[in-house]
């Protein structure tokens, strides 16, 4: 489908729980919109050997990973490679900004897996009073101010240069081996940060034994947490809260596979997925009703 | 509806209000952009006890800064002028009348 007109199903993932819904709401001929990689998942193609995975005895991961890809390919079903940042709640519809893209979706079905990792020390407390996730939207409210990146991964970097062109200093913490490049108006301090903390009315990075000041920190990582993901999502820990039916507790949206909850299984994520699909379906045909 | 007010509206109309809704924004914000036109609903909502705002960062730095504005889209709530609340990021309609709600 084209990419710019709203799509039935928004489905972000696809590791067997956004496979398995894919294919689903494909049945059910639904216009779907199927985000993630074409790698499909990399949890999926390291594992060494899936047992109970009904019909694949002893399957190793990347094999099943090719039979799922071969049913997506029997059933026309494409994969748009780009990294969903935010799902926003419109009320009717969702809106994803999906690389520099803004897609749109009567519903949604989150299938992203775990984000392993917590939220630093002092992180989740200062969220908005010195901690931003995002420094192209709060750069020009640290114009000329002091700041720290903490990157999560190299591609970070460049969110710091830019920061290092309008603010005086930058100090730039990579939590990842390897080189980082960087212009010089960016200081690389190669401690690992363990902490943030607030300290007269500043914020304080605390690396190595030592407490570096600035006005704000960005904290850049990869994965982003569901409530971080859609704003206003209920959450139990690292997992979305749902019911039976695959529902959050956001109308039109719905999760399946590891982010709902363990046991982490294949079988058990794509057999929500399932279930996700068949929900999300029903929530469209009640909205039509509605019209 | 959500009125676009400078720093002198901003003195004269939103301090006034019994109850003001204030959205802290900016032409180049992701986040800012998607909260409008929920605000908007919003407004249609609660607009017989409240009164609602948009002002602009980029034009109106004092006013941010004075708000201690340092995450944006960032919504604050006064009373005759007198902070009250405020609320950061993206919010779903439901979860900012629910908010402005429990502030009346």
């Amino acid at each position: 489908m084209n990419n710019m007109e709203r799509a039935d199903i928004a489905i972000i993932g696809t590791g067997p729980a956004g496979l398995e819904a894919a294919i689903t709401a494909t049945i059910r001929n639904k216009k779907v919109l199927l985000l993630g990689s074409r790698d499909l998942s990399r949890k999926l193609t390291r594992a060494q050997e899936i047992q109970n995975y009904l019909g694949f005895p002893a399957v190793r991961g990347e094999d099943l990973a090719k039979a799922f890809q071969a049913h997506l390919d029997q059933m026309g079903i494409e994969i748009l490679e780009e990294r969903v940042s935010a799902v926003y709640a419109m009320g009717d519809y969702f809106a994803l900004q999906a690389g520099e893209q803004m897609l749109e979706a009567s519903t949604v079905i989150l299938a992203t897996g775990v984000v392993q990792g917590k939220p630093l020390p002092g992180e989740s407390e200062n969220l908005g009073h010195g901690v931003s996730y995002c420094a192209t939207c709060d750069a020009a409210l640290v114009r000329g101010k002091g700041v720290a990146v903490v990157g999560y991964s190299p591609k970070e970097e460049a969110e710091a240069a830019f920061l290092g062109e309008i603010c005086p200093e930058v100090l730039y913490f990579p939590m990842y081996a390897g080189e980082v490049s960087l212009p010089d108006s960016v200081t690389v301090v190669k401690e690992k940060v363990t902490g943030l903390e607030k300290r007269d009315g500043q914020m304080a990075v605390l690396a190595g034994d030592k407490a570096y000041a600035a006005a704000s920190v960005f904290v850049l990582r990869d994965a982003v947490a569901p409530g971080q993901l859609v704003p206003g999502l209920e959450t139990e820990g690292a997992h979305v809260k749902v019911n039976r039916r695959m529902e959050s507790s956001l109308p039109g949206l719905f999760a399946c596979g590891d982010i709902v909850g363990t046991p982490y299984q294949y079988i058990k994520a794509a057999g929500e997925g399932n279930i996700a699909a068949l929900s999300a379906v029903g929530y469209l045909e009640e909205m039509k009703h509605k019209a | 509806m959500v009125k676009k007010i400078d720093g002198q509206a901003f003195q004269t109309e939103a301090k006034a209000a019994d109850v003001a809704v204030v959205d802290f924004n900016a032409t180049w914000c992701g986040p800012c952009k998607m909260l409008s036109p929920v605000l908007e609903a919003v407004s249609e909502e609660l607009g017989d006890k409240v009164s609602f705002y948009a002002v602009d960062v980029d034009d109106n730095p004092d006013l941010a800064a004075e708000y201690r504005v340092q995450s944006i889209p960032c919504l604050v709530l006064m009373k005759k002028g007198a902070f009250v609340d405020q609320s950061i990021g993206f919010k779903p309609q439901a979860a900012i009348s629910g908010w402005i709600s429990g502030n009346l």
